[in-house]
């Protein structure tokens, strides 16, 4: 029934949705990890969690997922019902981690367009034996291979037992918030989890999967199902996913209400099927008393419905399709430019014109501009906590498994980021942090101790926002980096030059691991060093326009901080000219401008030139040379010298003047141009032409590989 | 559904067949109308630098930054000085849009693939236009040279590489 429409939003919610509800459970679990056991609010989130997968999986034919889902569903049951004790509660940690990764491997595949074929019988054989081992703790007799959950469900919980019919009926409304997505594919999986207990359902509007429209509808007036079946009512309000659903009415009927009901439905042959014997006994039972349930319950009233209305107040936030924002962030840099395109009109600088309201106008029009940029822009930011999570989870593994002993520390995981940046630091930062579990931390408590450290390791990993730019470092109180072997090594391997160690400054000596091949084969253990070594680290770092900042004290830790930029998108440049070509260079890389004389300029035979400036030498590039531009100055005195700093390191450039200075909004060049050195992007200006923007980083290394 | 095919199909129809013909030097060249996104008329150009010559540099299409390319010098001619009947036609080969500078254009014509013949192989290496050209075609009294815009657009690095690869052939 799936396949017989469009199933590409489904299945973006699908992935969307679940990804997020592992998140959490990944949350609650490496929160309580070292508790001694889940308490209720997480035991119930984390059935919640498998329940809602386990559905619309289900919905999507993923077997493999629902089956898994399913029974880590049925364990959390067991214990949310039952309460028992001597948990292994680290084994559940386990556990529940190990379907997490095998339904995230799953939700990959399905997002590359693979089909989820992980094969999840050991898994489920796995979760089977440790729910019975539960179980048999408790009853010492007989050891039960666990049926599904609805089965288990306690007698006591019947509330209102029928004695002498097998068979109920209910009316059931299921009101979803007013902004539930896709209300009609929730309905839908509400509809096919009651299949497995229903003898006959029947629901309005009655065309959810084809119509989708039909969502409207179910949105305005509810989603309405008849319902006969064996189960009681708390058997079926749990296999209706209520976590979209504001309330949900239910209604026990008698046989004839039902046939009733079921009539104006428009299903004029159901009454044939409710014979007359059923309905005398329907009569006898209703003239019995009156029904429990046959008033509006809502869920609020529920168990479930309870912790629903607590963790979860009302939704505030609305999850936007990333095209959606791209395409509006693109619209406000248009309108930025536009702004400068008004702004700096040439047809203002007429002399003689008074511009006094222009100007005021102008300014608020600025200010307005520029508010907007800021709301884009913090739309744009996300917090690091999901980073992080990522992080602790690494953390859990690696140091379970090299059987290390280690304390995370998160500060600042609030700290917000863009999030085209956050995609790019996630996994530097992952091999960061295994690096430093793997490698940083001692393998053994006793070498701690013998320093005067406590034998627990302790990684520190924190995010700070400091003058537009992010920090975040990965802190360990471990052996340290040993300069003196790094240097043997990187000699060794012969990637530096061969100069005595003493002519290499600390830094140098620490950058030598984020050298191309330093990492060496042998160091290659599961979880360091997986083809990704530190230079990746570094050029995916600087690919977004950071650094890696390392510091190392031996024997007291290490501290590797990247340096990364709030945003990518809008920079403060200035705007130059060299030629006939403008060009941008970002503010906040310019050092100086200076204007100089011939005396300055230092010229070796090879060519290459040096500026001398307050007795610092500097290496000299003339743009007008090196990109062989027409027109531009050849005199340094007729032109402008500016000094440009990049991580620690200077160069001189020379154009030939200063137009203005603007927010640039930065575009890449198109791909069909092959990669300039020394080019970042291109923007474009106030008049709408086109400038290319300047990469210092590029220009400086490509003045050092000459 | 079913409209929005047809409509698909007749706009398909309306395409197939269709030429916009444009003069650079004394010969005509065709382009499929399918490529063709507009023509607009000679922009300011921002020069990037350390690319091939062909590749004049960069215009704003709208707030789209997109490359040029001069067809002229792409086909090793001598450049000429760009004119007001100058225009760039905006072509979208396999979602890379870029604008081909052409001296002048000509007009839309209507060939149908019998008039098409293949080029003559003989002389293929001494004529650089040839190598984009797929084939020849006769409408009223001037033969076009129809192009094919992948090949057009093919940067010289993996030319050369094919170049290479076609001479080991032979």
């Amino acid at each position: 029934m799936a396949e017989e429409f469009n199933t590409d939003s489904m299945l973006s919610m699908f992935l969307y949705e679940s990804g997020q509800l592992l998140e959490k459970l990944e949350g609650i679990i490496l929160e309580k990890q070292d508790a001694e056991c889940f308490d209720d609010a997480d035991i119930n989130e984390i059935f919640r969690c498998m329940h809602t997968i386990k559905g619309s999986s289900g919905v999507l034919m993923y077997e493999n997922l629902t089956k898994v889902s399913h029974k880590l569903e049925d364990v959390f049951y067991y214990l949310r019902e039952s309460h028992p004790e001597n948990v292994p509660h680290l084994e559940l940690v386990e556990k529940v981690l190990a379907v997490s990764d095998f339904i995230n491997g799953e939700l990959d595949k399905i997002k590359n367009g693979d089909t989820p074929d992980g094969d999840e019988s050991q898994l489920v054989k796995d979760l089977d034996e440790f729910l019975s081992r539960i179980k048999g703790e408790i009853k010492k007799q007989g050891i039960r291979l666990p049926k599904a959950n609805k089965k288990e469900e306690p007698t006591q919980f019947y509330v209102a037992p029928v004695a002498s019919e097998d068979s109920r009926f209910y009316k059931i409304v299921i009101h979803y918030r007013n902004d539930t997505q896709m209300s009609n594919i929730r309905a839908y999986s509400a509809t096919y989890a009651l299949k497995e207990v229903a003898e006959d359902l029947l629901y309005t509007p009655e065309d959810i999967l084809s119509n989708e429209a039909s969502a409207d509808t179910i949105l305005a007036e509810g989603f309405y199902m008849l319902l006969q079946t064996k189960s009681s009512k708390e058997e079926i309000l749990e296999l209706i996913d209520s976590s979209e659903a504001e309330h949900i009415d239910f209604e026990e009927l008698n046989a004839t209400q039902y046939g009733k009901a079921l009539a104006e439905l428009g299903r004029e042959d159901v009454p044939v099927v409710i014979n007359l014997d059923e309905e005398k006994k329907a009569d006898k039972s209703s003239e019995q008393a009156p029904m429990p349930g046959d008033y509006v319950v809502k869920t609020k009233e529920t168990g479930k419905g309870k912790t629903l209305a607590k963790n979860q107040p009302k939704q505030q936030i609305i999850s936007v399709n990333v095209e959606k924002m791209d395409a509006l962030m693109d619209l406000i840099g248009e309108l930025v430019i536009a702004e400068a395109t008004v702004l700096q009109n040439p047809d203002l600088k007429v002399p003689g014109l008074d511009l006094t309201n222009f100007y005021k106008a102008a300014a608020q029009l600025s200010k307005n501009t520029t508010e907007l940029q800021d709301v884009i822009m913090s739309m744009r930011m996300m917090p690091l906590t999901n980073t992080f999570q990522k992080m602790k989870r690494i953390v859990f593994d690696v140091s379970r498994k090299l059987g290390k002993d280690i304390e995370l520390e998160v500060i600042g995981e609030n700290t917000e980021v863009d999030k085209n940046i956050i995609e790019h630091i996630t996994d530097p930062l992952m091999h960061l942090v295994r690096n430093s579990v793997d490698h940083g931390i001692e393998d053994n408590p006793d070498a701690r101790t013998a320093n005067g450290k406590p034998a627990k390791g302790k990684i520190t990993l924190e995010a700070k926002n400091e003058g537009g730019k992010v920090y975040i470092s990965v802190k360990d109180d471990g052996k340290g980096l040993n300069k003196e072997k790094l240097y043997q090594k990187a000699l060794s391997k012969g990637l530096i030059e061969n100069k005595p160690i003493t002519e290499y400054k600390e830094k140098e000596i620490f950058r030598f691991i984020t050298l191309p091949g330093f990492s060496t084969k042998e160091e290659v253990t599961e979880y360091s060093g997986r083809g990704v070594g530190m230079d990746v680290v570094v050029k995916n770092i600087q690919s977004i326009g950071g650094r890696l900042d390392i510091e190392s004290v031996e024997n007291e830790g290490s501290e590797m901080t990247l340096v990364i930029p709030l945003t990518l998108a809008i920079i403060n440049g200035i705007v130059v000219q060299v030629g006939n070509s403008p060009f941008v260079i970002e503010t906040a890389s310019i050092k100086q401008f200076v204007r100089m004389g011939e005396e300055s300029l230092i010229q070796e035979p090879s060519g290459e030139e040096y500026i001398v400036l307050r007795g610092e030498c500097y290496p000299f590039i003339r743009l007008s040379e090196k990109y062989d531009l027409p027109g531009a100055v050849s005199k340094i005195e007729d032109g402008i010298v500016v000094v440009l700093e990049h991580e620690g390191e200077q160069i001189c450039i020379l154009i030939d003047k200063l137009l203005q200075e603007q927010e640039i909004v930065v575009k890449p060049i198109p791909s069909y141009v092959k990669k300039v050195r020394g080019l970042s992007g291109c923007t474009q200006l106030g008049d709408g032409s086109i400038a290319l923007i300047l990469d210092i980083a590029g220009l400086i290394l490509d003045e050092e590989r000459r | 559904m079913a409209e929005e095919l047809i409509e698909e199909l007749v706009e398909e129809d309306s395409q197939t067949g269709k030429f916009m013909t444009f003069q650079t030097g004394k010969e005509y060249f065709g382009i499929s109308i399918s490529y063709v996104n507009e023509i607009i008329v000679m922009q300011p150009i921002t020069a990037i630098p350390e690319v091939d010559d062909y590749i004049k540099g960069l215009i704003n299409l709208r707030g789209k930054i997109i490359p040029v390319i001069d067809v002229r010098v792409r086909f090793k001619m001598e450049p000429t000085e760009y004119t007001d009947r100058t225009c760039i036609i905006v072509i979208n080969v396999k979602s890379t849009v870029l604008g081909l500078i052409v001296e002048r254009i000509a007009e839309v014509d209507t060939i149908l693939d019998d008039d098409i013949v293949p080029p003559p192989a003989l002389g293929k290496k001494d004529n650089e236009q040839r190598k984009y050209v797929y084939g020849l075609a006769r409408t009223g009294d001037t033969v076009k040279l129809l192009l094919d815009p992948d090949k057009l657009i093919r940067q010289d690095a993996l030319e050369a590489i094919e170049d290479i690869q076609e001479k080991e052939q032979s």
